[in-house]
């Protein structure tokens, strides 16, 4: 079965658009006009990855976001009007893994949905068991357990994780871990990498405030205390 | 509305037009001070003068009537000598002299006088002719030797002659005189005075002058929300009305402002959906492209370079409408400068550019990485369109003391640090230096635009970017001298002091 991506799009005009440069890509496009609609398509088929304006009519692009995340870990990416601190930062929190402004070129869309699908399909370090203290992950079963308690991570979390647990201990800057596990340019946002790295340690430290595994180095970035 | 301005600043009255206007108000105050003392002071002096001279005469007259007449008793006596006579007069008043003179059978005058400087001979003839030929009393004021002298004359019943008392009155002069000199020290106090007060005057006329032109300075600088408030003076009858109006002014101005970024705003926003769709439906096409016949394609390519083009102009006039509406702030961020931009030009330009940063490999500031990016991608990005590439970017450490002294702060002047990014086109002529960073200027004379010019908005953006920073760009002649231009984006040097990493989080865990 090939991917399938949920689009969800109040406006016919770009909705068809995206639709049909993004079949033209090779991928199933499944469309939604509103929240409902997208969440009782999301409930019945399987999908790979969903892509949700902001602006809905009725339910919101953020619940529409926040629904699907309380049944899935699909991949979400969210299409705001601005880049503005705001929505950037209130569509991360409602759990999507990446954003992207209007007006939008395809090409990126389809690099960032590529980015997505690769993460989606587990990382693959070679390495099959990793243990730092009381935190134990499995990259191939894509499991994370603190004192043998299984913690559950969207694709994206984990992925982040597993890529400063391969290199325990190395700092990762913003930029470094965007280009790895988002998959952006250059010029990507810092704030991806801060709110998900905040969303990490919500799960895995034991006191979130007080971070034990995933430390901000100053100035540098992030790692993985071993 | 065309007032001829020349005719109505000749027909003001200015008698101080060179000077400013609190000198202007101090000169009045002194001039009047001076004034109305001075007349004051000439008024008082003329009426001392005139009362103590009329004082004099009447107290002369009166003893010399008295005395006229008790020597007239005396001389109708004949066996009375001299002696006896004079001791009856009254010498009350210090006369100077005592002048009986008899035109009888010997024809000559006698006299007393108590200061051998006075005798007949200090008689004015006029009065003499008067008291003696015609009998008349008089009194008559007159100089002699340097001196003044007030005599006065009654005829002696009978009529063979005449008495007269002669008297000097050299005091009432020198009294007047130093009454004088203390009313002229007076007008001088109160010409300072008059002066001070002026002063003080003028500070508070000028005071709500300074405070509407501190207001409309703060307002030059962009702060639209300055208003006259809380000012002493603005429960004045006179002056509340200036409050009102210029706060109004104010208020229409910002809302005129506000309107014309909302409208810049709203546009874009507006534009944004077709966009996407033309962007989305033009991709299908570029990937049918092969199957299309010749002509459609050199449409197509011509439609995909100027929509690009246009995409990136809304996102620029979004990006714009942020800062004209106040909704951008900086993103904090310690960044290892040299190391940075040597990345950021490899991901920007294919053809290597030389970055300099000689000793500053360790430098870390505190800015906003991705507006700083993106004021080297537009420079970078100018020099691939005006030069065809940029031949070098050199960054350098100023300090403070040697900084270009155009911003006029009155805080520390902080180090800076200066990127510039060199390239070998035509350069850019004087003039045009300034008006290059304008929305929409493109550069060059009419908007002569070639076939990959962008439009003028990336300056403009870098600009705003830097000066968010607290920073500025500028462009200007390559350091060697050589053709080309030199973009410089000169940033504050803010050592970074708490961990940005943390804190960008804290704000991320403020927006929801």
């Amino acid at each position: 079965m090939g991917t399938r991506i949920l689009t969800v799009e109040d406006d016919e005009r770009i909705r068809t658009s995206v639709k049909l440069a993004l079949e033209d890509e090779g991928w199933e496009v499944a469309e939604a006009t509103n929240g409902e609609e997208a969440i009782a398509y999301f409930a019945r088929q399987p999908t790979d990855v969903v892509l949700i304006d902001i602006m809905l009519p009725g339910l919101d692009g953020f619940d529409v976001c926040r629904a699907i995340r309380r049944l899935s870990d699909v991949p979400i990416v969210m299409v705001t009007a601005r880049a503005d601190t705001h929505d950037v930062v209130a569509g991360l929190e409602a759990g999507a893994d990446d954003y992207l402004t209007k007006p939008f070129v395809p090409k990126e869309l389809s690099a960032r949905i590529r980015a997505l699908l690769r993460r989606a399909r587990s990382a693959d370090t070679g390495v099959t068991r990793m243990r730092f203290a009381d935190l134990e992950i499995v990259p191939q079963e894509g499991t994370v357990t603190r004192n043998g308690e299984e913690i559950h991570l969207t694709k994206t979390e984990f992925r982040l994780l597993v890529e400063l647990a391969a290199n325990a201990g190395r700092v990762f800057s913003r930029e470094a871990l965007l280009e790895k596990v988002w998959g952006h340019d250059y010029f990507g946002d810092g704030r991806l990498v801060d709110v998900h790295i905040r969303r990490l340690r919500t799960k895995v430290e034991a006191d979130p405030a007080e971070p034990r595994y995933v430390v901000t180095v100053r100035g540098l970035g992030y790692k993985l205390q071993p | 509305m065309s007032v001829d301005r020349a005719a109505l600043d000749a027909s003001r009255f200015r008698p101080f037009g060179q000077l400013g206007l609190r000198a202007r108000i101090v000169a009045s105050f002194t001039l009047g001070a001076t004034l109305i003392a001075g007349l004051l002071s000439i008024t008082s002096v003329t009426l001392s003068r005139s009362n103590l001279l009329d004082q004099r005469e009447r107290l002369v007259q009166e003893r010399t009537l008295i005395n006229g007449a008790t020597l007239a008793d005396k001389l109708t006596s004949p066996d009375i000598d001299a002696q006896t006579l004079f001791g009856s007069l009254s010498t009350a008043g210090k006369p100077s002299a005592l002048v009986p003179v008899t035109e009888g059978s010997d024809g000559d005058l006698r006299s007393i006088s108590l200061d051998a400087r006075y005798g007949t001979s200090a008689l004015p003839r006029a009065l003499r002719v008067q008291v003696i030929v015609d009998h008349q009393a008089g009194i008559m004021r007159y100089e002699r030797d340097g001196e003044t002298l007030l005599a006065v004359g009654v005829p002696i019943a009978g009529g063979q002659g005449g008495y007269f008392e002669i008297n000097q009155i050299d005091d009432i002069g020198r009294a007047i005189d130093s009454l004088g000199y203390r009313l002229v020290g007076a007008c001088l106090v109160a010409a300072l005075l008059g002066g001070v007060l002026g002063f003080w005057a003028s500070r508070r006329v000028l005071r709500p002058l300074a405070d509407v032109s501190q207001v409309a300075e703060a307002i030059s600088l962009g702060k639209f929300d300055a208003r006259l408030v809380d000012t002493e003076w603005a429960d004045d009858p006179d002056l509340g009305q200036l409050v009102s109006s210029f706060n109004a002014m104010v208020s229409s101005m910002q809302m005129r402002i506000d309107r014309d970024a909302q409208f810049a705003s709203d546009v874009s926003h507006e534009l944004r959906s077709p966009l996407t769709t033309f962007n989305a439906s033009l991709e299908v096409l570029r990937n049918a492209r092969e199957e299309m016949p010749d002509r459609a394609q050199i449409a197509l390519d011509l439609l995909s370079s100027d929509m690009e083009r246009f995409t990136q102009l809304v996102e620029d006039l979004l990006e714009i409408s942020r800062f004209d509406a106040g909704a951008v702030r900086l993103e904090l961020d310690e960044v290892l400068l040299v190391e940075t931009i040597k990345q950021a030009v490899r991901s920007l330009s294919r053809d290597p550019i030389p970055v300099e940063g000689s000793g500053l490999d360790d430098l870390l500031i505190s800015c906003d990485k991705r507006r700083l990016m993106r004021i080297l991608a537009n420079f970078i990005d100018n020099a691939k369109k005006y030069a065809n590439s940029a031949t070098g970017i050199t960054v350098e450490r100023v300090s403070a003391s040697t900084d270009d002294p155009t911003s006029g702060d009155e805080e520390p002047r902080l180090d800076t640090v200066q990127i510039a990014v060199e390239d070998a086109g035509p350069g850019v002529p004087e003039a045009e230096r300034a008006k290059i960073f304008d929305r929409f200027n493109r550069g060059g004379q009419g908007g002569s635009r070639g076939t990959d010019l962008g439009v003028g908005l990336g300056l403009a953006l870098a600009a705003e970017h830097a000066r968010l920073h607290g920073g500025s760009v500028w462009v200007e002649g390559r350091s060697d001298g050589l053709p080309g231009s030199r973009f410089v984006v000169e940033l504050p040097l803010v050592e970074p002091a708490d961990d940005p990493a943390e804190r960008s989080l804290d704000e991320a865990e403020a927006m929801v």
